[in-house]
């Protein structure tokens, strides 16, 4: 087990010139370890984002407690949107292991899915 | 201190005491002089030093035993064992054998024994808050074990309500983490005699993913034996962990409800790995997960996502959590779904399949993880009865003192038929009523039949014909769903009257409904056209309906029941 593992440099984000979307990156396996990191990644952003992309091309896991976090950004961008329907969460190219998680979840009843 | 001589130790014990007094963070240092080693080891644990000093005379006679037997009463504490030499000795690697940890030269230089002193405190400092902390650890996961028996012990006691130990039909192994890895387990017969079972699957590891099986549990052993349905159940629990867990939280599940009359199941999973149901060919048919997990979303469309499975002879089905998946071996490979389906695939035995699967899976992981669960259900054997007894009810002639005299009448609008359930509220007002609560398997097949007839075919005129495939199966459900949302007129009525006859009784049920009456036999089935008809000829000593009417009329025999249960198998099944 690795100890000492710098889970922030696992959780990249990026923000758009006009502050419209967000895209966080993460990178290996996507479990609890990064909770923090991922939280970090979008909160306390003004004006909040339109757009939240989560780029899963580097994601080679993705474990429960993944889902549940993502579950938390949505909660959070729910609770951010000033009127129904304005803010949309993507999760873009996850490999075929990955989306076979989300799938037996079901995660594309709430998320874009791509 | 050891020196036997007096100058030397004088001399030693007025340096340390200018060390201490010289700053640098060392605290007052207390003497203790001993002649010999022998004499400071015999008072060594009373003192219990931080440092022990060996003077230049003791140094030279110090063996390595003298050292090994310090060092043993010190025990894990770090005690620094120091050898007073002189310059002008030479220090020889046999001098230094003797295992000390440290040399203070003669002619002393106070500043650099002051230095020395204080690094060694600094390193006792630290070895001693490391030793602290290992204790405080190894309390707490002494607590911490003590804690998880406790609610392992929780969690055995909720599952004392389970029908899991009442029949043969049902094998399953749950890990000994089940409870703190968040799996869950839960099974029990509702009244007419189906089987509901489900496996869980907490999100995230510990006290927290254990806690949310308390209220899944409850939940399921309130509502099973009060005859809810599956989807209404399953909306129960959805709701009720949606609000108490956190929102990064939720719970995988697949229930199914599995009804011996007209052997077939009804099956949900939201979540979970696909479930899988064996023909005996050996043809495996998988039940992927189509829902989001429970608690996720406030709402959810359950009906829509449950699967119609008409059961054969001989098959079993499976559901396992992803721990079967999810096994690894030394080399780090996956044991994953493909392997899985092709041991169940394979020809096995009868009986030994459940077995053969988990030696399977601990023997590709080499006995390293435990983390999975399985279950598999004899769908033959799986009716609460075995041969020619109810197994889970007493036979209840003997135990009713009397019937009693009396009718209930019941009227359900629009507005209570579009909510679905009516039933189990009949159950609880019948379960006050004097012996009808001994009566209830066969009561609640009677009028479940009765009562879906009347809805189905008098109010929404279904199509029972469409149910003669899996899929007709799913578009008959979508129908009587989108009937029932829209029904905005109507009415079922529900008689039931109980007569007294000296010990034995006649009970009568009547249900009628608002619509139009059972369509005539030419025109592609009645109502009855299935399996509902042979089952209540097989539980009634009469039924009459008639094509054009309404009115259902069932009588059945009171103090015969425990028979009736038995023949209801036979002409079902087939």
């Amino acid at each position: 087990m690795t100890v000492s593992e710098h889970t922030s440099a696992r959780v990249s984000s990026h923000l758009s010139e006009n502050g419209d979307a967000l895209t966080i990156r993460v990178t290996g396996n996507f479990d609890f370890n990064l909770h923090r990191d991922f939280q970090r990644a979008y909160q306390n952003i003004s004006p909040s984002p339109k757009h939240y992309c989560i780029d899963l091309s580097e994601t080679r896991h993705l474990d429960s407690a993944a889902l549940g976090m993502l579950l938390l950004l949505r909660d959070h961008c729910l609770s951010e949107e000033p009127e129904p329907g304005q803010v949309t969460v993507e999760l873009l190219n996850a490999n075929e292991h990955v989306g076979t998680i989300l799938t037996i979840s079901n995660f594309d009843q709430i998320f874009t899915i791509r | 201190m050891i020196e036997a001589d007096a100058e030397e130790s004088s001399e030693l014990c007025q340096l340390l005491g200018s060390c201490a007094e010289g700053g640098q963070g060392l605290r007052p240092i207390r003497t203790s002089l001993f002649k010999d080693a022998t004499a400071a080891i015999a008072e060594y644990s009373a003192l219990r030093p931080d440092v022990v000093i060996f003077g230049p005379l003791a140094a030279l006679a110090a063996t390595a035993e003298d050292l090994h037997q310090l060092r043993a009463q010190g025990g894990l504490a770090p005690v620094p064992i120091l050898f007073v030499m002189s310059g002008g000795e030479s220090i020889t690697a046999s001098s230094l054998q003797t295992g000390c940890d440290e040399i203070l030269l003669k002619p002393y230089n106070p500043s650099l024994v002051r230095l020395k002193l204080a690094a060694l405190q600094r390193l006792c400092d630290f070895s001693r808050s490391l030793l602290q902390q290992r204790n405080r650890i190894r309390r707490h996961h002494a607590d911490l074990l003590q804690e998880q028996a406790g609610a392992r012990q929780i969690f055995n006691n909720l599952g004392h309500e389970s029908c899991l130990g009442q029949t043969d039909a049902i094998r399953y192994h749950l890990s000994p983490r089940a409870v703190l890895a968040g799996d869950v387990l839960a099974a029990a017969y509702g009244p007419g005699g189906k089987l509901l079972m489900l496996l869980g699957d907490f999100t995230g590891h510990g006290l927290a993913a254990a806690v949310g099986a308390v209220p899944l549990t409850s939940i399921f052993y309130s509502m099973v034996p009060k005859g809810f349905s599956l989807s209404h159940i399953l909306r129960e629990l959805n709701t009720k962990l949606h609000h108490v867990l956190p929102p990064d939280m939720f719970c995988c599940a697949v229930m199914f409800e599995f009804d011996p009359h007209k052997r077939h199941i009804r099956l949900f999973n939201g979540g979970m790995p696909s479930a899988c149901l064996r023909h005996s060919s050996g043809e495996l048919r998988l039940l992927e997960s189509r829902h989001l997990p429970l608690g996720v979303l406030d709402t959810v469309s359950i009906e829509e996502s449950i699967e119609h499975i008409s059961v054969e002879d001989g098959d079993h089905l499976y559901l396992w959590s992803d721990g079967v998946h999810e096994a690894r071996n030394l080399r780090g490979e996956l044991f994953g779904e493909q392997r899985l389906l092709d041991i169940l695939a394979a020809p096995v035995p009868e009986g030994q399949r459940f077995d053969h699967i988990l030696s399977s899976v601990s023997h590709f992981c080499a006995d390293q993880h435990d983390d999975l669960s399985l279950v598999e259900v004899a769908l033959d054997n799986a009716a609460p009865w075995r041969g020619s007894a109810w197994t889970l009810d007493d036979e209840p002639a003997e135990k009713v003192p009397r019937l009693g005299d009396w009718s209930i009448n019941f009227t359900l609008g629009p507005e209570e038929l579009r909510d679905a359930d009516p039933l189990p509220l009949l159950h609880s007002v019948l379960a006050q009523v004097p012996g009808a609560a001994s009566f209830r398997d066969p009561l609640t097949i009677v009028l479940g039949e009765l009562f879906r007839n009347a809805l189905e075919h008098g109010l929404l005129r279904l199509d029972s014909s469409l149910k003669g495939t899996d899929s007709g199966f799913a578009e008959y459900y979508r129908q009587l769903h989108r009937g029932q949302r829209e029904l905005r007129e109507g009415w079922i009525r529900i008689a039931l009257r109980c007569r007294d006859r000296g010990g034995r009784g006649l009970l009568e049920v009547v249900v009628e409904d608002s619509g139009h009456g059972l369509p005539e036999r030419a025109r592609g089935g009645n109502a009855y056209s299935g399996r509902g008809l042979p089952l209540l000829r097989a539980i009634c000593r009469k039924v009459q309906l008639q094509p054009g009417s309404s009115r259902v009329r069932a009588v059945l025999n009171w103090g015969e029941t425990a028979a009736a249960g038995r023949r209801t198998r036979t002409p079902a099944a087939h």
